[in-house]
């Protein structure tokens, strides 16, 4: 045990050394502040749009959808009457970027609810809705007051919806809003993914480095293949979670400074899809878990992976099927994002390949009973110990074979004889 | 010079790779305190014996027997150094931090394994190179470092996997005196190479395999007067008179080397030398040398393996 030990010791202090551990407990927070922040700045489309207003009503429709266009944040609308050759000119503004873009309002769209917008950048997601927010508010005051309404009663009737949605689990409600637990379960994954992705590649090359410098020779007289990986892996593991603790502990002083000055100014402006979520002690047990759960499986098989392969070139190609999992799993949690509980999530998450980025998503995302939980974690277990059987018989012969990298036949005998 | 319980046997040991046989029915006694060579041609099972005697690989059959115990090198790590042949440290890692890692891992204290650490590197001139790393140093440091890190931890049983390849002259004596100091202070050590001429020089006893099988072992000087045969120089003054005649009776001569003025003569079974340098006086020949000389292991060892020892047995792969 004490020779596991040295191992351990000696991966952990030679990557908290090193200058990479360091670049990335400064720069790993803005990466993942990125990817989570850019989707919402894209969607969002960056600052004030530009929109003509084509009139083409009698009434007053056309002037009530300019002015509450102009009430919000994200348009600055100016209202033409149609006439001539007002579309084509637009049209040109519109190619010259001079205009995002401009909506025809006619008559008719009291009676339809139809309106047309032409933009350079019409798949917008939050330009359209805010349109048809605006536009269908102001069609629904012009049919009221056709059918006699007074418009007093009409403006007064109009109060925006603010749908205060909270999460159940365990009984009781947690306050959460809908958009923290989708941005709290969409970050994990992010985290899980690239984490479990880069520490898993760390133990490839550890592997692959000891290989080629042939040092693994000496090694392997002294503690036994298996004693290697695993303080290996453990050292690997350890460096992760120090990585982890930078980071949550540097997150915790930010917003402990941030918390004042945002809460006195508009809550509003914090955006709404991505808010900063509550994380209470349970998810971050979870997260944890299975950070390590998903990270022992995978590195077991990164490391098999580098034992098998001669060069740099050879690992990366090798690496892929293994990173392909993971992709795999992180890019199904788009789909579980919109149902925690469907089937496929469920299924997701029990499964130990995906189960370790799955799992947590959907606890985050929604309440989970907690036998699924257990039964996910055994799963987890009883494959970790199964895959890194198999990648310690791999990783034992691999290491001290040169030459051509071994087909699956090879790799199958490898397994059983080892 | 044996000591009645030898440090190392091999009994009977044998490793199969896919498709050909690497060592075949081995068995060898290496005694504590001797300087035990392991001779062989390229691709003769050296390599895969000593990975053997290390537990890096295990026998299909047979005992390893190291320290009087039926168990191999990882058991006994602790007093075991070895040097692989094909050599590496980590790049990126402190010198110091290396060795002292390598010793922790043989079973050494890690306080003891920084000062002993800090005097080797001081005895090979590296004392400033401590802390910097690996990839730092030239090829010839890093070679120095290396054989720190097999004799760190004061083994008592040194195994050294063609120890002289690759290294400068420099080098090379350094390593020659590492092992004879080694060997004045009672240690045993055990190399391979199939450079003649160190083992040579080196060796107590030596063991020589070819294709994985053990051909001859046994003391140096006991295998130069078994296999040696008796070898003769011959140099003419001018006149080389008959020779020729003698050298070709068959009864006298077994194989001969002629240059003209000067011949080496290998005496056929049951000849005596004296009968040849007679009949070479009689042919009227002029001589300015005449010597009988022990064989070279060099030439045992040619002798034995032959020209076509590099061949492996190759067996139809089975899938």
């Amino acid at each position: 045990m004490h020779k596991v030990w040295v191992v351990v010791r000696r991966e952990f202090v030679e990557r908290v050394r090193s200058r990479w551990f360091w670049l990335m407990a400064l720069v790993g927070p803005l990466f993942f502040g990125a990817v989570f922040i850019l989707p919402t700045v894209l969607a969002g489309g960056g600052g004030v749009k530009d929109i003509v207003v084509v009139d083409a009503t009698a009434g007053p429709l056309g002037r009530r959808i300019t002015d509450s266009l102009n009430a919000g944040r994200v348009f600055a609308a100016v209202r033409v009457p149609v006439g001539g050759r007002v579309l084509d000119s637009l049209t040109s503004e519109v190619e010259r970027k001079h205009l995002s873009g401009f909506l025809i309002v006619t008559d008719a769209a009291v009676d339809s609810g139809r309106a047309e917008y032409r933009g350079s950048n019409v798949s917008g997601f939050a330009t359209v809705r805010t349109l048809e927010r605006v536009v269908g508010e102001a069609v629904t005051a012009a049919r009221l007051e056709r059918a006699g309404v007074d418009p007093r009663v009409v403006a007064a009737a109009r109060i925006p919806i603010r749908l205060a949605t909270q999460r159940i689990a365990g009984g009781t409600a947690k306050g959460e809003t809908a958009g923290q637990s989708f941005s709290l379960a969409y970050f994990m994954g992010i985290i899980l993914y690239t984490a479990i992705l880069l520490y898993g590649i760390n133990v490839m090359s550890s592997v692959l480095e000891e290989k080629t410098t042939r040092i693994v020779e000496v090694l392997v007289s002294s503690l036994r293949p298996f004693q290697l990986m695993m303080g290996k892996v453990l050292g690997v593991g350890a460096v992760s979670i120090l990585q982890f603790l930078i980071w949550g502990i540097g997150a915790r002083l930010l917003l402990a400074r941030r918390a004042s000055p945002l809460a006195a100014s508009d809550a509003m402006s914090a955006d709404e899809v991505f808010q900063v979520p509550h994380v209470s002690g349970a998810t971050l047990a979870i997260f944890m878990a299975y950070f390590l759960g998903g990270f022992f499986l995978y590195s077991a098989m990164f490391a098999a992976v580098g034992a098998m392969s001669s060069t740099e070139q050879e690992a990366r190609q090798a690496q892929q099927p293994v990173a392909w999992l993971l992709v795999l799993s992180f890019v199904s949690m788009f789909a579980m994002l919109n149902d925690p509980n469907s089937t496929l999530a469920v299924t997701l998450s029990l499964v130990p390949l995906s189960s370790p980025i799955a799992m947590p998503v959907r606890w985050a995302a929604g309440s989970i009973p907690g036998y699924e939980i257990a039964l996910s974690l055994v799963i987890l277990a009883v494959s970790i110990v199964g895959v890194t059987w198999m990648a310690a018989r791999i990783y034992r012969v691999g290491i001290l074979m040169t030459g051509k990298r071994p087909n699956i036949k090879e790799l199958v005998r490898w397994i059983r004889t080892a | 010079m044996t000591s009645p319980a030898p440090l190392l046997t091999l009994d009977r040991v044998s490793k199969r790779f896919a498709g050909h046989t690497a060592v075949h029915e081995l068995s060898l006694s290496v005694p504590g305190g001797v300087v035990y060579g392991l001779l062989g041609p390229n691709g003769a099972g050296k390599t895969t014996t000593i990975r053997m005697i290390m537990d890096i690989l295990q026998p299909d059959a047979g005992v390893v027997r190291l320290f009087s115990q039926p168990s191999g090198g990882r058991t006994h790590s602790e007093r075991i150094g070895y040097l692989p042949e094909e050599r590496g440290l980590y790049r990126k890692m402190r010198v110091r931090d290396v060795l002292v890692f390598l010793a922790e891992l043989k079973g050494m204290d890690r306080r003891l394994a920084r000062d002993r650490a800090g005097e080797w590197l001081e005895r090979l001139g590296l004392t400033e190179w401590a802390i910097r790393r690996i990839d730092e140093l030239s090829k010839g440091m890093q070679q120095k470092v290396q054989f720190i890190s097999t004799v760190l931890h004061d083994p008592d049983l040194v195994i050294l996997d063609e120890p002289f390849s690759g290294l400068d002259p420099v080098n090379t004596q350094t390593m020659k005196d590492i092992v004879l100091d080694l060997h004045r202070r009672g240690k045993t050590i055990l190399f391979s190479t199939h450079i003649m001429e160190q083992a040579e020089k080196l060796c107590d006893q030596l063991c020589i395999i070819a294709r994985g099988r053990k051909l001859v072992d046994g003391t140096l000087s006991d295998i130069k007067r078994t296999h040696g045969g008796h070898h003769l120089v011959v140099g003419f003054d001018s006149n080389t008179g008959g020779a020729a005649q003698v050298f070709a009776d068959k009864a006298l001569v077994s194989k001969v080397d002629n240059y003209g003025q000067y011949a080496e003569l290998e005496l056929a079974a049951g000849a005596d030398a004296q009968q040849i340098l007679t009949a070479l006086v009689v042919s009227g020949a002029r001589l300015s040398r005449f010597e009988l000389q022990e064989a070279s292991l060099h030439k045992i060892f040619i002798d034995l393996v032959g020209p076509d020892a590099t061949r492996t047995e190759v067996a139809p792969v089975h899938a």
